[in-house]
């Protein structure tokens, strides 16, 4: 199949961050035609694109807009998610940097389609550079009346702003990131059944729209080309094109568009295959279930294909591995940094990922006991659906799949106190995660 | 008579006080503006959050010090107080490490003379090991600062403390103003274009 | 929040109603099942709450297919009941296999880095974490890696201690810290597993509420400082009790041991503390037990006390009393408790005829029928939980959290859960009190006035009321309407003219505007209002001592008869009788529990009279100033060493008992009192306190309804009495 590039078909044209270059690729057009449509419509020509959360869940856009559409009337906000934490991944982040408008685009669509007239893009703090694009963007928009108090003259007030963490992946979480976008704590929220949803109660207890910075820079293209066209790419209950960041024991790793149903075969070949002898890949990020070799083969770069492979498609995050990878290790600095990122307020997941964390340090230090592989699979069972957000369930599920493929290096690490594959196995490790 | 604030006179200048208040004017409630008044005390104050920034961050925005502390240290990016001036980070996570993380690691504990933890004893360097930095294809990734480096060998890590000695921004304010900056935006413009802006703009 | 519409439930395969949004911990408890929980408290926000995750069940919700069937889909995640509103049809289980597992797994990960040290933990024997282990948790560990290593003991205030390696980040302290005393001086710092409890800079927790947060802990993390290594729960007995620290009425459990008070605790009254105490009560009652306590009765010899039996100390009393006959007085009784108060003013009035007794300490005596024809009744709270119905509370002249404690929580709540909004009206030197529970921090309008302007400030109270037409002229007496325009007014009137007085209001007058000469007069304008809004307003002047309202009710005034009835003749008030005692028109002069020489408004009056007054008696606990001037000494009962009644602040009659037998050779005020009526021919027929009390409710027509059985419960709140002579001026 190949590349599909429809995001980032321009990614290489000078100047595509300025409106100048934006609009001669008919940039902010999709706007224009939002504008001139019913709010409902507009719903409904991505509801026809069958577009899906691009941010690691997949949910379908609409849904989340007629929602918070429907609302009384009254104060309501639009938050896109530009907090990229998840390991391995770093396609919001060239988007940003290289096609800011684009996200900016979509942004004031969904403003408009679900009537909302603030908007803020919480980006990680991290990221100053894409952040400066995406502030310089922003500033062009006012400057040239795609923001503001009538929007391309149509009379629509929307104001984005821009909001920088301070470094927490939990952040990326919706609820947590709304705590963290009121000023508190990066700590999750209450969600149904236990409260409403963010579209209902959302930021400061107002209906709230939040999408991933890639669902977003689909929305223009969706407007312009219509979700039909949109539609016709990928497959049945997949539709459009993903950008998947490869790397890892890759030979041309970045960014790669493809339609969604790609054979993940495929995905290795673009990136110009692996370097060295394919061991696993984690195709998602590394909250997902790592995949061995011996059942890429027939793997489809979809969601339901990816699910009954045993693992997700997740963000996007896809990490190649090669024969010299000690899957230990890996989890080792997996589990590390799950227990660094947990925001401390549930019980499974604090405790939790931090005792596995101590696990594979004292595995790695030599002192392994036979037990301990059924132990990490008991302690992630503890974990996972018993969090309070999604976090403790991302840090059980690779580190138990790991177990369950790959139980033979576990039990030579506990057995001789050394790697499987020799010292020169990778990855490599500074040191005790918490000595 | 209402109680006037009794405000001990704190370290934010006037055109940083006036930053808060634009970044403030962004949200529904004062609070929102946490994180980024938090930076800006951390310019404000040398590039550390110490108590006395966190006490003027509580007084500005009106908030129980224990809470802004609590926010301070909940994230990993604030300085509060152990830091160099030049604060390096490696990113150590899954891509980078199976690339080599570790071995850039250790060529900068070599050069720096200090472990991952450690300040230089001048106070110049710091080095910290960070979690994905989320520029996976450039591993090895190093940041210092409100700066990327990407692909950075064990070979080219002389290359790199060159450059970060070449600029004069120094971790903890540079970042902070940079983070800030980026909050403030052109919204007043928008007003000349439609034409209710105060006269004095045309 | 639970509203009145009800669902249909089923837990555990038993069908019930409860009202819809009710939360399922809460349902079950309904029905006797009991679901484990260490973060959820009722009264503490649901927001930052559902963090333990120990409370997790299995849920099903009925789902409507397309054709009209509704089949129950269970929620592939169990939930946490704590947080979990129920809705109509919802199906819950809370002992499935995987709960039962679910449950072991939490505890595990809670032990992993507990220490583990019960033995010599103060919480042991009534740790929830150590309950819930024995009945749900995992039988042995299998973590073998390092604990968690924190600095034990960090002192977090003058009365707590931290102890972070026990902590279990329930969030309740932080919770209670935040939502209910409202100081919000207590935090998390960091994540993750690094997350720790703390003050700002671990410097010190100023509330005047920090002990509560020992009852909510679950853990031993959090501990009494006095209490520490002092005993274990298990060798306590406990006797229910009412707080004699201020005049709030707080529900507490005596927890003693061998004869002395080991420590306090709050029981729950929902109308009066709910389950709060105070710092000043939970850990200032501590002189019950103190070695300070007067042990036998003394009686003066040259400038020393030698100790002397009662019947000693009791015929040299009577004596002195027999020769001083009507030229007697009686000064204090607001620490004593209803009982003794109505034997002795029984005494004075009809034993020796004097009608000189007083319990006020000042600086204003206006008489009480004065002051009820002013405020329209006798100025008590009416009712502290009635607080939460206001739209409107107008905090004058107090800082209330010192001065009324428990009140200050129920105004905070009225604010923090019903949107009430909060004003105050504050003399200047309250603009920092030293502590963190000021109103001043919820206020909408924090107003200050000059201790010069307090009286305008009253009135600028008044005509914003009048200017928001609240109420009109014709409705205000015409003395007080006459002065609208001459009445001082002060800046008070500008700050007060943003805002609403949405009825209904409160106002609560405090002690800057009740200790002062001014009184009256700041009263006059409040008072006007409060008459012409009826019930839609209700001022206040509340009482500060344990039973200043029971001594006000029960006659310890010059004027006054039990019940609120002007008296046939008046007597001395306060500062009389010390002027009359020092000049010796008074011969015999009985001080009641109050330190006078010092809680006098004028210290040095009432010690120089005191010190020149011929025979004092005095009756009380403690050998503090006054007691040491007296001539005989009766040492009385601590409210842990007998069985009687206090009026709190919003006149609630509350039964205390008695939980030890004194150890000392002590007696009930009443019991001195009708001894020696009897010594003076006028024997009257009480032989426990309950015959007092069932005269009480006969004689005294507020106190109708204050029988045993219905003190039992919440307290009684006694009837507010019918003034014959108070009529509109
Ligand atoms: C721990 C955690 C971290 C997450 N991080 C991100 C993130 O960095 N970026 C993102 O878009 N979504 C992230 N998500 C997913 C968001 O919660 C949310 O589903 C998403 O922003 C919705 O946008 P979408 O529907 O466009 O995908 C994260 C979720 C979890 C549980
Ligand atoms: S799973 Fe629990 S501790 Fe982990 S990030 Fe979510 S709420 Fe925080
Ligand atoms: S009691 Fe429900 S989560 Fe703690």
């Amino acid at each position: 199949m190949g590349e599909r590039l429809v995001l980032l078909e321009h990614r290489n044209l000078p100047g595509a961050d300025t409106l100048a270059v934006y609009e001669s690729i008919s940039g902010y057009e999709g706007l224009r035609k939002a504008l001139v449509m019913e709010p409902r419509a507009v719903i409904e020509e991505i509801k026809k694109s069958g577009l899906q959360g691009r941010g690691g869940a997949g949910f379908p856009t609409w849904i989340k807009w007629q929602g918070v559409l429907s609302n009384p009337p009254g104060e309501r906000y639009v938050i896109c998610n530009a907090d990229e934490g998840e390991p391995g991944t770093f396609k919001d982040r060239e988007l940003m940097l290289r096609l800011p408008h684009m996200v900016v685009e979509g942004i004031i669509i969904a403003g408009y389609a679900t009537q909302a007239h603030t908007g803020y893009i919480y980006i990680r703090g991290e990221f100053t550079e894409p952040a400066r694009a995406v502030r310089r963007a922003i500033d062009e928009a006012y400057e040239e009346g795609y923001l503001g108090d009538s929007v391309a003259g149509s009379g629509f007030r929307f104001d984005l702003n821009v909001h920088l963490g301070a470094g927490s992946y939990e952040c990326g979480e919706e609820t947590a990131l709304m705590s963290s976008l009121m000023g508190e704590r990066g700590q999750p929220r209450a969600k149904p059944p236990h409260a409403p949803l963010p579209v209902v109660a959302g930021l400061w207890s107002k209906p709230t729209l939040i999408n991933n910075v890639e669902t977003y820079a689909c929305v223009p293209h969706i407007l312009r080309r219509g979700g039909e066209w949109y539609a016709s790419m990928g497959t049945e209950r997949a539709k459009g094109t993903k950008i998947f960041s490869v790397s890892g024991h890759i030979r041309k790793p970045g960014n790669y568009e493809i339609e969604l149903g790609t054979p993940l075969m495929e995905l290795i070949e673009l990136a110009g295959g692996v370097d060295g002898q394919l061991k696993a890949v984690i195709p998602g990020g590394s909250s997902v279930p790592i995949l061995p070799a011996s059942r890429c083969a027939d793997v489809k770069l979809d969601y339901d294909s990816c699910r009954a492979a045993g693992t997700m498609l997740g963000s996007g995050g896809f990490m190649v591995f090669n024969e010299t990878t000690d899957i230990v290790k890996l989890m080792a600095v997996t589990a590390r940094f799950y227990a660094h990122e947990s925001c401390g307020k549930c019980t499974p997941c604090r405790e939790g990922t931090r005792w596995m964390s101590k696990i594979f340090d004292r595995i790695l230090r030599g002192n392994g006991r036979p037990e301990d592989p059924d132990l990490l699979i008991s302690i992630c069972n503890n974990i996972d659906g018993r969090s309070y957000c999604p976090l403790g369930d991302a840090a059980a599920w690779p580190i138990r799949a790991s177990v369950q493929h790959f139980r033979h290096e576990y039990e030579y690490w506990i057995q001789h106190g050394e790697s499987p594959l020799g010292p020169h196995s990778v990855p490599r490790l500074t040191r005790d995660s918490h000595a | 008579m209402t109680v006037a604030s009794e405000y001990k006179k704190g370290r934010f200048s006037e055109a940083a006080l006036k930053e808060l208040e634009e970044i403030a004017s962004h949200y529904p409630e004062r609070k929102a503006a946490m994180l980024p008044a938090l930076w800006i005390a951390q310019r404000e104050y040398g590039g550390q959050l110490t108590a006395e920034a966190i006490e003027e961050v509580a007084r500005l925005l009106g908030r129980p010090t224990v809470e802004v502390e609590g926010v301070a240290s909940f994230y990993t990016m604030y300085n509060l107080g152990k830091r160099g001036k030049r604060h390096l980070e490696v990113c150590t996570c899954l891509t980078c490490a199976v690339l080599g993380a570790s071995e850039v690691v250790r060529k900068l504990e070599e050069r720096l003379g200090i472990e991952v933890g450690q300040t230089t004893a001048d106070g110049e360097f710091s080095l910290a090991e960070a979690e994905c930095l989320n520029w996976c294809e450039a591993g090895t990734v190093v940041q210092v600062g409100s700066k990327y480096f990407g692909n950075v060998t064990p070979e080219n890590v002389d290359q790199l403390l060159e450059e970060v000695l070449r600029t004069e921004e120094t971790t903890g304010v540079g970042q902070a103003d940079t983070v800030v900056k980026v909050h403030l935006g052109r919204r007043r413009e928008r007003a000349r274009h439609t034409g209710e802006g105060d006269s004095t703009n045309g | 929040m639970p509203d009145s519409q009800l669902v249909n439930i089923v837990i555990n395969g038993r069908p019930l109603t409860v009202p819809k949004g009710e939360m399922i911990i809460e349902a079950a408890r309904r029905i006797g099942i009991e679901i484990p929980h260490f973060c959820y408290h009722p009264r503490l926000s649901k927001e930052t709450g559902a963090n333990c995750r120990m409370c997790l069940v299995e849920v099903s919700m009925p789902r409507r297919g397309p054709d009209g069937t509704v089949t129950l889909a269970k929620m592939p995640k169990p939930q946490t009941s704590c947080s979990l509103p129920a809705d109509e049809g919802m199906v819950i289980e809370t002992e499935t296999p995987a709960i039962v597992e679910a449950r072991r797994g939490i505890l595990e990960f809670l032990l992993i880095n507990h220490p583990l040290d019960c033995p010599i933990c103060d919480r042991g024997g009534e740790c929830p974490l150590q309950n819930n282990t024995l009945h749900y948790g995992p039988p042995t560990t299998r973590f073998v890696e390092e604990k968690r290593h924190l600095p034990k003991a960090y002192p977090l205030s003058q009365h707590v201690v931290l102890d972070r390696e026990r902590c279990i980040h329930c969030a309740r302290c932080t919770r209670f810290a935040a939502d209910i005393s409202g100081d919000a001086q207590l935090g998390f710092l960091k994540r993750g597993a690094d997350m720790e409890v703390s003050a700002y800079h671990e410097t010190e927790f100023t509330s005047l509420f920090s002990g509560n947060v020992i009852e909510l802990c679950p853990v031993g993390a959090l501990l009494s400082r006095d209490y520490r290594f002092r005993a274990r729960p298990w060798d306590l007995a406990t006797q229910k009790s009412i707080c004699t620290e201020c005049s709030n009425g707080c529900n507490i459990k005596l927890d003693h041991r061998a004869g002395k008070l080991v420590r306090v605790n709050a029981r729950v009254n929902e109308v009066v503390n709910e389950e709060w105490t105070c710092d000043r009560g939970k850990f200032g009652m501590g002189h019950i037990s103190s070695e300070d306590r007067i042990r036998r009765p003394l009686i003066r010899e040259g400038d020393a006390f030698r100790e002397a039996t009662w019947e000693e100390a009791l015929s040299l009393v009577e004596q002195r009393l027999r020769e001083a006959g009507a030229s007697t007085a009686f000064l204090g009784g607001s620490l004593s408790s209803n009982e003794d108060l109505y034997v002795l003013q029984r005494l004075w009035r009809e034993v020796l005829g004097s009608p000189h007794l007083d319990h006020r300490m000042g600086p204003s005596f206006a008489r009480n029928v004065d002051r009820i024809r002013v405020l329209g009744h006798t100025g008590v709270v009416r009712s502290i939980s009635d607080l939460e119905k206001k739209r409107t509370i107008v905090v004058f002249g107090s800082d209330l959290a010192v001065e009324q404690p428990i009140v200050y929580l129920r105004v905070r709540k009225a604010w923090n859960r019903h949107d009430a909004r909060v004003i105050e009206i504050q003399p200047a030197s309250l603009r920092s009190p030293g502590h963190s529970n000021r109103v001043a921090d919820f206020a909408s309008v924090s107003a200050r006035y000059d201790p010069a302007e307090r009286v305008g400030a009253a009135w600028d109270l008044l005509r914003t009321a009048v200017e928001q037409r609240l109420v009109e002229n014709s409705a205000l007496p015409n003395m007080v309407v006459g002065k609208l325009d001459t009445a001082p007014t002060c800046s008070v009137i500008s700050a007060l003219s943003s805002i609403l007085l949405e009825p209904p209001v409160a106002v609560l007058v405090g002690a800057d505007a009740v200790r002062s000469m001014d009184m009256m007069d700041v009263l006059e304008p409040l008072g006007a209002l409060a008459q012409a809004l009826g019930d839609a307003w209700t001022i206040a002047v509340p009482a500060s001592k344990v039973n200043e309202q029971g001594a006000r009710d029960l006659g310890i005034l010059p004027d006054t008869v039990p019940g609120g009835s002007p008296s046939a003749t008046f007597g001395f008030n306060s500062h009389e009788i010390l002027e009359s005692a020092g000049k010796g028109n008074v011969s015999v002069l009985w001080v009641s529990g109050l330190d006078v020489a010092q809680e006098y408004h004028d210290p040095a009056f009432a010690a120089r009279n005191l010190e020149q007054a011929p025979f004092v008696v005095f009756s009380g606990m403690h050998l503090h100033a006054t007691a040491r001037m007296a001539n005989v000494v009766l040492p009385v009962c601590s409210v842990a060493e007998c069985d009687g009644t206090y009026t709190n602040v919003e006149g609630r009659v509350q039964r205390f008992y008695k939980a030890y037998e004194p150890s000392l050779d002590v007696r009930e005020e009443w019991r001195i009192a009708s001894n020696l009526a009897a010594r003076l021919g006028c024997p009257m027929a009480y032989v426990t306190w309950r015959d007092v009390l069932a005269e009480i409710a006969a004689k005294v027509p507020i106190h109708r309804g204050c029988t045993p059985d219905r003190l039992a419960g919440e307290g009684v709140l006694r009837e507010e009495p019918v003034l014959t002579g108070a009529t509109k001026p």
